[in-house]
């Protein structure tokens, strides 16, 4: 199977180990597929840095993210898949093998999957960047504990930020949400949020842009925003920012067919127009960006990188 | 050569138990420090860190200098524990 050469081999190298690319290799390592995953974060991807999972099937009272993400991982691991701490810079299609280049060296497999997921986007306003980590944070789970009975802004309206903003309760003394339009939150959600907004403990702020992190000696002491065409101000001891994805696709952007927003075009086999390269999950163009939906694309990227390892489809078993 | 480490954590982080399981693979002890648990010294990660995140790992070496590596940053943790 493996070439004579310097270079390690696999059967297929999987680009990730969030939940989409933890899934197929559950899948291609029971069917002793080689398979190797490279992870430049935490393995589990976005779903261990989420406080709670309700949607994921399987767990009626819901789940830990962090705990989602181990078990994900521990799966894999059973059969057989490991996972390299690095990153991949660069993708060379050289016909029958793709040569991955890491910042562990290079790599080469014969089918590569890209399940590479996406990060939390940055607003990009004036002192965003310069309090990064000082009064800017993307991670709630991560920083919120330093946050013990401050005041706190979380800046968005979807899943993500209400979820978040409905974890760092337990720490700020109070939250201004801010967002944009309307709130995009499933019901389920709202209905939990309207609790903190009922005790006072957030303040929902709909039509309100965030305009500009300001800071004074070294620390975050306002977010300046507008609402109803007037200037607003919002006294705060730290932001935390969750609106929206990017798709982490950087490193074949000059190679494979991506969308407007950097998301990977695929066809009905998760193949893209590099033959043997394949997505699944929140990379890919269509993708609903659910923790379910990236693990069941992720299982059939795998029977699909079979089919193609083997040369021919497989019939549909009863 | 590596005399202590100390790792502040929070209950939650994900990238906490990463650096733990990756000292505890190249077997080296380490003290844990729960910031959820000891909220009085978060202001010394802070002041360690420059950074209101963690993990923040504090790796003294045998002439007792420090290198301070915030998160799980395996480029800067690996040859400081070295």
């Amino acid at each position: 199977m493996a070439e004579t050469t310097e270079i390690p081999t696999h059967d297929v190298i999987i680009v990730g180990a969030g939940p989409a690319a933890l899934s197929a290799a559950i899948y291609t390592t029971r069917e002793d597929i080689d398979t190797l995953l490279f992870e430049r974060g935490v393995p589990g991807g976005l779903a261990a840095i989420t406080d709670w999972v309700d949607n994921y099937p399987g767990f009626p009272d819901g789940v830990a993210g962090l705990e989602l993400a181990n078990n994900l991982q521990k799966q894999a691991e059973r059969f057989g898949a490991v996972i390299e701490l690095g990153e991949v810079t660069k993708l060379h299609d050289e016909g029958d093998w793709k040569r991955l280049e890491t910042t562990s060296g290079d790599f080469k497999a014969k089918a590569v999957l890209i399940a590479t997921g996406s990060d939390y986007k940055k607003i990009g306003v004036p002192g965003e960047k310069e309090y990064y980590a000082r009064g800017v944070h993307y991670c709630a789970t991560c920083d919120g504990a330093f946050y013990r009975d401050k005041r706190l802004v979380v800046v968005g309206g979807g899943n993500s930020a209400v979820q978040e903003a409905i974890f760092l309760t337990r720490f700020a003394s109070h939250i201004d949400l801010l967002v944009r339009s309307t709130i995009k939150a499933s019901d389920v959600l709202q209905h939990e949020l309207q609790k903190y907004i009922d005790s006072g403990k957030i303040t929902v702020h709909l039509g309100t842009t965030t305009d500009e992190i300001y800071g004074e000696a070294g620390a975050v002491t306002k977010v300046i925003g507008t609402q109803n065409g007037k200037k607003v101000e919002f006294e705060t001891d730290g932001v935390f920012v969750f609106v929206g994805l990017d798709p982490n696709s950087g490193f074949v952007r000059d190679q494979l067919e991506l969308d407007e927003l950097g998301l990977i075009k695929a066809d009905d086999d998760l193949m893209t127009n590099i033959k043997g390269v394949f997505i699944a999950g929140d990379i890919r163009h269509g993708a609903t960006m659910q923790i379910a939906s990236a693990a069941g694309e992720g299982a059939t990227a795998a029977l699909k990188i079979r089919e193609f390892l083997e040369g021919h489809p497989h019939p549909i078993q009863n | 050569m590596v005399k202590n480490i100390t790792i502040f954590t929070t209950t939650t982080c994900a990238y906490c138990p990463m650096v733990k399981k990756y000292l505890g693979a190249k077997g080296l002890a380490y003290e844990e420090v729960n910031l959820d648990e000891n909220p009085q010294r978060q202001q010394e990660a802070l002041a360690l860190s420059g950074a209101l995140t963690v993990p923040v790992t504090v790796v003294t070496k045998q002439d007792d200098t420090r290198e301070v590596v915030v998160g799980f940053n395996l480029a800067k943790l690996a040859p400081a524990v070295a």
